[in-house]
């Protein structure tokens, strides 16, 4: 019984901690002005998110050493740091977008305004990293999280035509816009899916919570069914936007508009569910970035590092996270819109995800570091293709936000 | 004999190859990035965004009056709306045009986004005042529906040149 | 001098393991005795003599003496090295395990190669409120 509920309690949690606020606007986004036809990449990257989690989980149960650690030792320091700044750089873009979204959330639940929230939310997050113990603070933002749920019950509640909703999931561009417009979305739509911090935060995680070759089903168990349904719930945010805002001709750019078809469909109840979701989603989205910050540079440097030392053990790592959040309260403090952080976060995260990608192939197929859990040869070839969809979307990325001027 | 390095030339005219690419890469993003400019096109932009925030502004408006949206969310979207708006309108403002036309384009888009401003003003004094006060939520509904005609026959105007 | 039939002794096996310094020892992370990380090696001290010196017959193979670990980004990425004094030792005699990661037999804590560590701790972990609390 025990085994079971712990088996529910890491799916559930894995579900609940898939969608973050690059996921939440970026679903809506695509959902209000494409319908539902770029939902084949949610599909994409879902698949590819699994894989590579997978990947990196199976690295750190098998080796008991983290992503980066082993970046850097098995590709060296040059091409270690190339791939530090990158990933630090966006990861840093990221935890401003999530606290961003905290206060966005706050704001709408309040209506106290956001920039006052902003260093409320970041203490919060200083807070729960610099006491709370690392399974609580996962199982809590995960298990709340689940409140998302509320978008598909909206979207039932709506009553829409599933026939017609079934019949956009073709891939094609819609009526007013062009080639350019949905393939950069499709780029955005797949950076929001396969977040590159949550293979630096699964890895290091397993550390944290001391997983060995036993934990390997388990942890599987929660990739593959966890991100699925995550992913589902990304689609229910998409189809809600496509239900109410696309036949009004409103294209999101804040966060009340993400939220509208939840009142719509659920009242002032579901209004007060999905607050409660996304404030503890971008909440746990802004632990998990912010940690990861901290990993990559304490694994890089080789210093100590996690949660499960004292402050006191592991100085520079808390002190790089306290400095990472002051330099994403500074960022917002200077007034830039958060969700134009966000949009742009998920951009850069797909241009540096063959950075953070193609290690973790190499390590997994390592047998110094993972002895006979080397990747098998369907798990290398899936691994091969995502490696060239990945630099399809992350070469393309860049000339696609010039042409589109950033998708407008 | 001579001591020049026979691979020399070849060695300087690959950098000098690079060189042109990147002149050419460079030119041709800046000939993209220019491409799009316009006073027409700029106006047609703004009257999308600016109906994008009306019309998200009038769905608010109508789940408070149906009781499906709590005050501090119906003024929050009502803010970020307006703040929409205005970007839209300061973009106008920002336009060089060139011929009459086009200013005429440029003075007909700030009257159509003052009166979207003006009808956010009212929604937000409809907020405020609290249910049964004047304005009403339905005034400021009205006002935005307003809005949103002139926006739609500028969008026509603008988008059939 | 050996005569025709006089069979050469067997070589020796090579005592210990073969490293590859490049491979095993370079960019590895150093832990202490605790498993406590420590630093990451950022460059060997080797005994015996200086390059371009002359190496007279009979000289004693050069030996690992130390780890070396210190601000060395910027050269590792442009090129050079900071000098020696620049660098911070920890003695081969410290190493208990070489694997996957290199293991000493001492506390890291008090070590030079930690002072980073212990400053940023002492001057700004510690003056926290519960920088000292366990969280497990």
């Amino acid at each position: 019984m025990k085994r079971i509920l712990g088996v529910a309690l890491g799916i559930l949690t894995a579900i609940g901690g898939f969608v973050d606020i690059g996921d939440l606007v970026t679903n809506a986004v695509v959902g209000s002005r494409f319908g539902l036809s770029l939902v084949w990449v949610v599909a994409v990257g879902v698949l590819g998110i699994c894989l590579f989690a997978n990947m990196s989980g199976r690295v750190a149960a098998a080796s008991g050493r983290a992503t980066f650690e082993v970046i850097r030792e098995r590709l060296g320091p040059r091409a270690g740091l190339a791939n530090l700044s990158a990933s630090f750089l966006i990861n840093l873009m990221t935890v401003t977008a999530e606290i961003g979204g905290i206060a966005l959330a706050l704001q709408l639940a309040s209506s106290v305004y956001y920039l006052l929230w902003i260093p409320v939310a970041a203490l919060a997050v200083w807070f729960v990293i610099w006491r709370v113990r690392f399974s609580i603070m996962e199982n809590v933002t995960g298990l709340v999280g689940l409140t998302l749920i509320v978008f598909a019950v909206a979207l039932f509640l709506l009553k829409p035509d599933w026939g017609a909703l079934a019949g956009q999931l073709v891939p094609t561009v819609p009526g007013q816009e062009t080639i350019w417009t949905y393939s950069y979305y499709a780029i955005a739509l797949f950076g929001a899916a396969m977040t590159p911090y949550e293979v630096f935060f699964f890895s290091s995680g397993a550390v944290e919570e001391g997983w060995t070759v036993k934990d390997l089903l388990q942890e599987r168990t929660n990739v593959l069914v966890g991100f699925p349904l995550g992913g589902l719930l990304s689609v229910a945010i998409a189809a809600c936007a496509t239900v109410v805002l696309l036949p009004a001709g409103i294209s999101v750019t804040s966060l009340s508009q993400v939220v509208l078809p939840v009142a719509e469909g659920a009242g002032k109840l579901g209004l007060a569910v999905v607050l409660v979701g996304i404030v503890a989603a971008t909440f746990g989205a802004a632990l998990e970035t912010t940690l990861s910050s901290g990993y990559t540079l304490a694994q890089f440097f080789g210093w100590s590092w996690g949660k499960f030392r004292r402050p006191a053990e592991a100085a520079r790592f808390h002190l790089a996270m306290i400095i990472c959040l002051l330099v994403g309260i500074a960022v917002l403090a200077t007034g830039v819109d958060p969700v134009l952080v966000t949009e742009y976060s998920v951009v850069f995260s797909a241009i540096a995800l063959p950075l953070t990608y193609l290690p973790i192939l190499i390590v997994a197929n390592d047998p110094e570091y993972m002895r006979e859990h080397v990747n098998g040869r369907a798990v290398n070839a899936l691994g091969m293709v995502y490696l060239v969809i990945i630099l399809v979307a992350s070469i393309a990325a860049i000339p696609l936000m010039i042409v589109t001027g950033a998708g407008s | 004999m001579r001591n020049t390095p026979v691979s020399a030339p070849a060695a300087k005219s690959r950098p000098r190859l690079a060189a042109r690419l990147w002149m050419l890469a460079v030119t041709a993003l800046a000939v993209l990035t220019a491409c799009g400019g316009g006073t027409a096109e700029s106006v047609s932009t703004a009257v999308k965004d600016s109906s994008s925030a009306v019309a998200t502004a009038r769905i608010a408006l109508r789940q408070d009056m149906d009781g499906k949206l709590t005050r501090a969310a119906t003024s929050t979207t009502l803010d970020d709306e307006l703040k929409e708006v205005q970007t839209s309108r300061s973009s106008v403002l920002k336009l060089s045009p060139a011929t009459p036309e086009d200013r005429d384009t440029q003075k007909q888009a700030l009257d159509v986004l003052d009166q979207c401003a003006a009808g956010f003003a009212t929604a937000r004094a409809a907020l405020s005042a609290g249910d049964g006060g004047t304005p009403s939520l339905a005034d400021g509904d009205k006002a935005l529906a307003g809005a949103q005609d002139a926006l739609k026959q500028l969008g026509d105007k603008v988008g059939s040149k | 001098m050996t005569s025709a039939n006089q069979q050469l002794p067997i070589a020796p096996p090579v005592a210990g393991r073969i490293l590859d310094a490049q491979v095993h020892l370079m960019d590895r992370q150093v832990l202490d005795h605790d498993g406590v990380p420590v630093t990451t090696v950022d460059d060997l001290e080797v005994s015996g003599p200086d390059l371009d010196a002359e190496i007279p017959p009979g000289t004693t193979a050069p030996v690992i003496t130390a780890l070396l670990t210190g601000a060395v980004l910027g050269t590792r990425i442009f090129g050079g090295r900071p000098p020696s004094s620049r660098l911070i030792r920890l003695p081969w005699k410290d190493v208990a395990e070489v694997g996957v990661v290199l293991r000493l037999g001492i506390k890291g804590e008090p070590l030079d190669a930690s002072w980073v560590e212990r400053w940023v701790r002492d001057k700004i972990i510690a003056r926290i409120p519960g920088g000292r609390h366990d969280p497990r």
